[in-house]
């Protein structure tokens, strides 16, 4: 079974994959039902990445590159938390910038902090270690992409249940929800709806902050400029298509990362990297375009 | 009034709105003096060089050569920003432009300056249509533009990468890029001696018909309108898809030529990643912003940051100050009035 | 005694004196009506009562305490609930979530126990005879129950004094009767109900006392029982005010608007199901429904701004089915949209381009595709001046202005389109009473030059006025054709109700 297309390696990856764009996408789902449109979330996971490199190099174990990664990923959405919340300011010109903010500020920290441009790397960095859960971890197939990874994705699955719960289960989650539909009137019942969105989009800056970290810090200990490659996008896409309820966001993600191993396994196939590397966009962009023309057909016919 | 208290009056009218602005550039200017001091550098000795760098004497070339291609991108931003819209993806549409324009610069059979011109509008037709396919997408679709133009831009850069690594690569050098595109097809130096070529010209006039168009015409009636209030442009006749798909393509267009006049005016080939290394559409997409979508401000902007840009690259030789400080200084500004709700209020 | 007494209370807003010296009492278990014309100071002193202004000057007794009340959570916590106009709920979520939202009764520590929520919700609808279904989403309710789950809202957070904003202004006469019996039996019961409105005969059928105001200030204190309407309308408008009505026949013309079996399909259910009307010149044609029967949704098929899944819209004998806006509007027709703010003006454009929409293609304001910037100027000069804007200057952005110079604005525009059919939708919707009369007159005027008119109201009052045919829209049909002769509230309430089938 290994040595087929699709084999271990090809489901491991695609769980490496799906993590990162499913914590940012976490972080875009409650935005998006508090009331705001969270498109920097691409900075924030950049801006994770790097400091978690930061955290790790400096601080020498990984616990310090953790605390550095949701430091920083707070730290950077407050200012669209500060401007979108209490300012009033436009959240999509908010976000635009601030992901333009993220890649000058991580390429001109690069150069200063560690002399380099392009990409900073030390092996001896300590990183995110797999965790093996007895008797999944043994599986054939699916052993090493379900049994055999780091916390952090464990962690993350165990978010989408846990957001899921939050928003239809708990006072909290209801009064989220209302703030996001009608801020109106959430606000005539006595809800701060600034606070609401003020703590959710820090939060959703922590989580891209662990997002990042697992880009930079997951399999490898590297940082390299503008290394999450659109993820962050791909992850305000899965919130579009999942409409912002966790478990439907959760399955797209699964789709995107899904297809990002398909281009590493096409890659290993021999096709060029500048073709396999587009693969996760076109599928981001066909699935977008396949609920848009089902949903207009299906307006149509009812 | 007296004549006096309505020439204050006025002036009071044109200054006010500037003064958002200059209050974000000077908090720009502060948080980078932070950073720079952060790391270790001195502030003073940073804006001193960065100013030299941008101004003096062979530097002002430079900063000229360089807004070229800046205004260009801006321009690409600013008329989709005019009506409302946001076009993310001026990298991919640049990357196709100029990739295009270098393969018909090189292989059609024509005698040189024919070629050079079928290049140039090669390169916006494909600039162009490729945009178009995001308008095509949201009206078809519902795919926004925000998204969808972000998304094609790696695919684009894919494509134009792969294609100089095989088919088109210039088997004498190690850089996966075209070969050479001869004298006669090339844009020529404009002002020798300088780096500044024809494009100059070319850009220049595009920027005074895109001004013309925005101010003086229906369809730049149309395009502000719909910016102010798009249900508004929708019940009094516009027709949205249509100008949805016309705008994409003049940015797309405008980005493709910016392409066009790289490859053809200062590159001479097409080389992976040459265009996008220097992130035009990034300073422009946030030019654009700066100026709220209006035009000439947005020129303006544009024109401030290239003189940034140049003297970034001095201050980084100089004083080893990193040069993209100056894209940090340039969305801080952007970051800071876009909080404040100076521009693009919250609708 | 008086339960709730708000005392000389003073609201300034810049450039305005909305509430002079104000002095209202209301009695324990009364229904209280306050009434006065658009901008009489009605809502600033219902805003000051409900914690969303601070007054100036004044203070609120309620019982035997003085109340400070800084925002409308205090409002709520002293007892006091208020039903506003627009409803603030939430559509995507069920009745009992609207209900409990932030009082939910929990599971535990964390979680909402939504059992026993709907049952607190099924039995405070049951003890106040406001039936509902606890569970049913907000989306899929009809405005009349709607208002219902806002009243239930109140009651479940203890209001004693519950202010109703305009209640009337969305349900059909059946529903009115209706929330008029709520009303008494929560009165009845010992709660205290203030009823903001401008509608005479409502206050009269309803309300125990009456407090009118005009311009800030009371002008008169009355009780019900020993008052006639006229006084009424004496102290609320300061002068006989008579709108003008349209009382002489004429000949009609060609038919302008003809619209044949017309279905426009909204989320899947038909939002205007096999309509099928005529407008010819010279006449005025009334729409009399309650609002969210598919008025707008006709426009807007009408117009093209909605698809059309069957049926045809003829203008001036032109098959316009598949047409754009643009086509439509050169065909002949011109149109003042319902929402003025939203749709029918760019509030951060200047009055040049505002009135030049729909003339910047063709001259005099534009050759050949280029503009004439004097041209548009000129015109926007004689438009303002012709239907007396008050604007500043040309220049100025449409968004300063007040609601009746923001709608004569539209008129103005869409009137000098010239073009032959008129589609007016809410055109008088929240201006004051010169307004109106302006606006009626111009539609009067447009109707002797041979125009056809084709008028949507919620106001049966003024359909009454203009129309000379009237046809009721309900649930997307059109359900009554009735000529303005034969038309009354009581025969055109049954139709909108759907109480009486064709």
């Amino acid at each position: 079974m290994s040595s087929g297309f699709f084999n271990a390696t090809f489901f491991d990856q695609a769980v490496l994959g799906i993590t990162p764009i499913l914590l940012a996408a976490l972080a875009g789902t409650l935005s998006q039902r508090v009331g705001l449109f969270n498109i920097a979330l691409e900075g924030q996971m950049l801006v994770g990445a790097f400091a978690a490199v930061c955290g790790s190099h400096f601080g020498g174990s990984l616990e310090a590159g953790i605390l550095a990664a949701v430091i920083a990923g707070m730290a950077f959405s407050a200012l669209l938390a500060v401007g979108s919340a209490f300012l009033r300011g436009n959240d999509i010109i908010i976000g635009i910038s601030l992901n333009l903010l993220a890649g000058g500020l991580t390429s001109f920290l690069l150069r200063t902090l560690y002399g380099v441009s392009g990409t900073f790397s030390d092996a001896s960095m300590p990183g995110l270690t797999r965790l093996r859960i007895p008797g999944v971890a043994s599986l054939d197939l699916l052993g090493q992409a379900l049994g055999q990874q780091n916390p952090l994705v464990y962690f993350s699955w165990a978010l989408v249940a846990l957001t899921a719960v939050f928003l239809n289960k708990t006072p909290w989650g209801l009064r989220l929800r209302g703030v996001g539909e009608q801020p109106d009137a959430a606000g005539a019942l006595g809800v701060n709806t600034t606070r609401y969105q003020f703590i959710v989009t820090l939060i959703g800056g922590g989580l891209c902050g662990l997002a990042g970290l697992q880009i930079s810090l997951g399999s490898l200990t590297l940082f390299s400029e503008n290394m999450t490659a659109g993820r962050g996008w791909i992850a305000v896409a899965a919130v579009m298509l999942g409409r912002a309820r966790p478990l439907i966001v959760a399955a797209a993600c699964t789709l995107f990362g899904l297809s990002d191993a398909l281009g590493l396994r096409l890659q290993g196939e021999g096709l060029p990297n500048q073709i396999t590397d587009s693969a996760p966009y076109l599928v981001t962009l066909a699935a977008l375009v396949i609920a848009g023309l089902r949903q207009r057909k299906s307006s149509r016919q009812e | 009034m007296t004549p006096a208290a309505t020439i204050v009056a006025q002036l009071r009218g044109r200054i006010e709105p500037l003064l958002p602005i200059a209050t974000a550039v000077a908090i720009s200017l502060g948080v980078c003096s932070l950073i720079a001091l952060s790391v270790g550098l001195s502030p003073g000795l940073m804006f001193a060089e960065l100013l030299k760098g941008a101004v003096e004497g062979q530097q002002l070339g430079e900063t000229v050569a360089r807004a070229v291609p800046l205004v260009g991108m801006t321009l690409a931003a600013a008329i989709p920003l005019r009506a409302g819209i946001v076009n993310l993806g001026a990298d991919g549409q640049l990357a196709i432009g100029g990739f295009v324009a270098a393969i018909v610069a090189l292989y059609l059979p024509a005698p040189g300056v024919v070629r050079m011109v079928m290049a140039l509008m090669a390169g916006m037709a494909a600039g162009g249509v490729y945009a178009a396919l995001a308008a095509l997408g949201e009206i078809y679709a519902r795919v926004p533009l925000l998204l969808s133009t972000w998304l094609l831009t790696y695919p684009a850069k894919g494509f134009c990468g792969y294609m100089v690594r095989t088919t088109f690569k210039d088997p004498t050098t190690v850089w996966p890029s075209t070969e050479r595109i001869e004298v006669s097809a090339r844009l020529g130096q404009l002002i020798p001696g300088t780096p500044i070529n024809q494009s100059l010209v070319l850009i220049l006039l595009l920027a005074i018909a895109v001004i013309f168009i925005d101010r003086r015409t229906s369809a730049g009636y149309e395009i502000r309108l719909r910016g102010y209030n798009e249900r508004f442009a929708r019940y009094g006749g516009i027709g949205l898809p249509r100008q949805t798909i016309g705008v994409m393509l003049a940015s797309g267009a405008i980005a493709g030529l910016v392409g066009a006049v790289m490859v053809l005016g200062s590159q001479y080939r097409y080389t992976e990643g040459a265009l996008t290394a220097s992130q035009y559409s990034w300073s422009g997409t946030l030019a654009a912003l700066l100026a709220g979508g209006e035009i000439v401000n947005a020129i303006i902007a544009a024109l401030f940051f290239a003189a940034l840009q140049t003297g970034g690259f001095a201050m980084e030789r100089s004083v080893e100050i990193p040069r993209v400080l100056t894209m940090v200084l340039e969305s801080v500004v952007i970051l800071f009035l876009a909080m404040r709700g100076a521009i693009w209020r919250r609708k | 005694m008086a339960f709730l007494e708000m005392i000389d209370i003073v609201k300034r807003f810049p450039g305005v004196l909305a509430n002079d010296h104000v002095n209202l009492e209301v009695k324990r278990g009364e229904i209280h009506a306050l009434m006065g014309e658009n901008g009489a100071g009605k809502s600033t002193l219902m805003s000051i009562l409900y914690g969303l202004h601070a007054p100036d000057e004044g203070h609120i007794r309620l019982g035997p305490s003085t109340l400070f009340l800084k925002s409308p959570l205090d409002a709520i916590a002293s007892g006091i609930g208020m039903v506003h106009q627009a409803f603030k709920l939430f559509e995507s979520l069920t009745v009992w979530e609207n209900i409990v939202y932030r009082r939910e009764p929990r599971r535990g520590l964390f979680f909402i126990d939504s059992a026993r929520a709907c049952a607190l919700v099924q039995d405070l609808a049951d003890r106040h005879g406001l039936p509902i279904d606890p569970r049913a989403r907000v989306a899929d309710l009809p405005v009349g129950v709607r208002q219902r789950l806002e009243i239930l809202k109140a009651l479940y957070r203890d209001a004693n004094v519950l202010i109703l904003d305009e209640p009337t202004a969305v349900l059909a006469p059946v529903e009115v009767a209706a929330l008029f019996k709520v009303m008494r039996n929560l009165a009845a019961a010992g709660r205290t109900l203030l009823l903001v409105t401008h509608k005479v005969n409502e206050v009269m059928a309803v309300s125990d006392r009456i407090t009118v105001l005009r311009d800030g200030r009371v002008t008169a204190r009355l009780e019900t029982a020993n008052t006639d309407p006229a006084t009424i309308v004496r102290a609320m408008t300061g002068r006989e005010v008579t709108l003008p009505t349209s009382r002489s026949r004429r000949e009609t013309g060609n038919i302008l608007l003809d619209v044949a079996g017309l279905r426009v399909e909204n989320g899947g259910h038909a939002a205007v199901d096999n309509a099928s009307l005529q407008v010819r010149g010279g006449e005025i044609v009334g729409i009399a429904g309650v609002a969210g029967n598919g008025q707008s949704e006709l426009i807007e098929a009408i117009m093209g701004l909605a698809p059309i899944a069957a049926g045809s819209v003829t203008l001036a004998g032109v098959d316009v089915t598949r047409e754009s806006v643009a086509a439509r509007r050169a065909t002949g027709v011109s149109y003042i949209a319902e929402d003025r703010a939203r749709t029918a003006t760019a509030g951060n454009a200047s009055a040049v381009d505002n009135l030049a929409m729909g003339f910047h293609r063709s001259p005099p304001l534009a050759v050949h595709g280029l503009l004439k910037l004097d041209a548009m100027r000129r015109w926007a000069r004689s438009l303002i001046e012709r239907f007396d804007i008050r604007i500043s200057s040309e220049k100025t952005h449409v968004g300063t202005l007040s609601g009746g110079n923001l709608q004569k604005l539209v008129i103005a525009r869409e009137l000098a389109h010239q073009a032959p059919l008129l589609i007016a939708e809410q055109p008088t919707r929240g201006v004051d009473i010169g307004a109106i009369a302006f606006i009626h007159g111009e539609l009067l005027n447009e109707r002797e030059r041979g125009r056809g008119i084709l008028l949507v109201s919620a106001e049966l009052s003024e359909i009454l006025a203009l129309a000379d045919r009237i046809l009721v829209m309900y649930e997307g049909r059109i359900v009554a054709e009735v000529a303005r002769e034969q038309a009354d509230v009581t025969t055109l309430g049954a139709y909108m109700t759907g109480a009486v089938a064709v």
